[in-house]
């Protein structure tokens, strides 16, 4: 059984500095559970983005410390990864009122990224942590609509570090 | 019109310039959002917990005693103060716009002295960007709207737009219902030794 762990921006943002503890924590689960987490390419763009007056995110830190890596880039030849993205799109769209076109294309490359791996079978359990209820939800959604209702988790990014630091977490804290 | 509603008129006024001048000033907006989360406190306290010095915190508990928007409770020494809640609704001349000037953003604003995220974004947006970006916070907590979303709306990068987002999290946490929304990670079913263990 292979699990795979896909990472949004925002879960990198919230980690913040490798000096801060959520950083730490975060590398910490990485390490003894033995996860990678993968990152979608429009992710990693967002990440590395040139922005003024802003300390630079750490993702290529996490990535030489071999707990974070960017995904092969989307084909859309396979039917459901167009599917899974085109939905995610309209259950956005369809939260904030909006056509779906204008839905940003990377909100749907989590969910379309989840979608290749279950299909090809080199995952069958997918978690998905970003700090965007909507594409997180709306990727638990519309897989299970293709039928993966039991093998896709969103996983709120905020919620995430501040279990791993809160004291009684078993797996933030204990050896294993 | 009666004279009665012309003061009214008037109040609104002084309201509307009050909260204007707390904007402007973060350690205004801050005092301001410290009196109404403790609900009553002196000048003692607020140089406590604020770490003002003596003639700041009485010349700013002043400013906000004069401009009507905290009160005294308790004339007595010490004295106690209370805020009188701001809740000023502006609206355009077409009446097609309007937007609720709140105490969510009085504290978001009294945050930037402390923030760097949201000290950059004053400074490029102004408190009316803030405004809007605090709109979109509540939005997105709510699960209506991503950062990318708000990037592509405001014409900002998806990490500008999710670094402000984050940075006014705590404060749509604590001015709004929100329900909390994922899974907790003892839920995860991660590794066949964790999920033996837990069982």
């Amino acid at each position: 059984m292979s699990t795979l762990h896909i990472a949004d921006t925002g879960l990198f943002v919230a980690m913040g500095q490798p000096s801060n503890g959520r950083y730490q924590a975060v590398r910490r689960f990485a390490r003894r559970n033995d996860i990678t987490f993968v990152l979608p390419e429009r992710v990693y763009g967002e990440l590395t983005v040139d922005e003024p007056d802003v300390e630079e995110v750490p993702v290529d830190t996490a990535i030489d410390e071999g707990w974070a890596d960017v995904a092969a880039p989307l084909t859309f030849s396979e039917p459901i990864v167009s599917r899974a993205m085109d939905g995610v799109q309209r259950y956005i769209a369809n939260a904030d009122d909006r056509a779906a076109d204008e839905v940003e294309r990377a909100d749907a490359a989590l969910a379309a990224l989840a979608a290749r791996h279950l299909n090809e079978g080199t995952a069958t359990e997918v978690y998905i942590y970003t700090t965007d209820i909507a594409a997180g939800e709306g990727a638990e959604t519309v897989l299970t609509s293709e039928g993966y209702a039991d093998s896709v988790t969103f996983v709120n990014g905020f919620r995430f570090i501040e279990d791993l630091l809160s004291p009684g977490c078993k797996r933030g804290t204990e050896l294993r | 019109m009666s004279r009665t509603s012309n003061r009214a008129d008037g109040d609104i006024v002084r309201d509307f310039l009050s909260v204007a001048d707390i904007l402007e000033k973060p350690q205004l907006a801050q005092l301001y959002t410290y009196f109404a989360r403790e609900g009553e406190a002196t000048v003692q306290d607020v140089m406590d917990d604020l770490d003002f010095a003596q003639g700041t915190a009485y010349s700013y508990v002043n400013r906000l005693v004069d401009a009507g928007v905290v009160e005294v409770t308790h004339d007595e020494q010490p004295r106690r103060y209370t805020v009188r809640e701001i809740d000023l609704t502006v609206t355009t001349a077409a009446g097609n716009r309007e937007y609720t000037i709140t105490p969510a953003l009085i504290d978001a604003v009294g945050r930037r002295e402390s923030n760097a995220d949201i000290d950059t974004y004053i400074d490029r947006h102004g408190v009316a960007g803030l405004a809007t970006a605090l709109t979109y916070g509540v939005a997105r907590e709510r699960g209506e709207v991503t950062h990318r979303l708000m990037a592509e709306d405001l014409d900002i990068s998806p990490l500008a737009a999710e670094l402000i987002l984050q940075a006014l999290r705590p404060v749509v946490y604590e001015h709004y219902d929100i329900e909390t929304s994922g899974t907790s990670v003892d839920e995860l079913e991660i590794g066949g030794a964790d999920a033996a263990d837990d069982a």
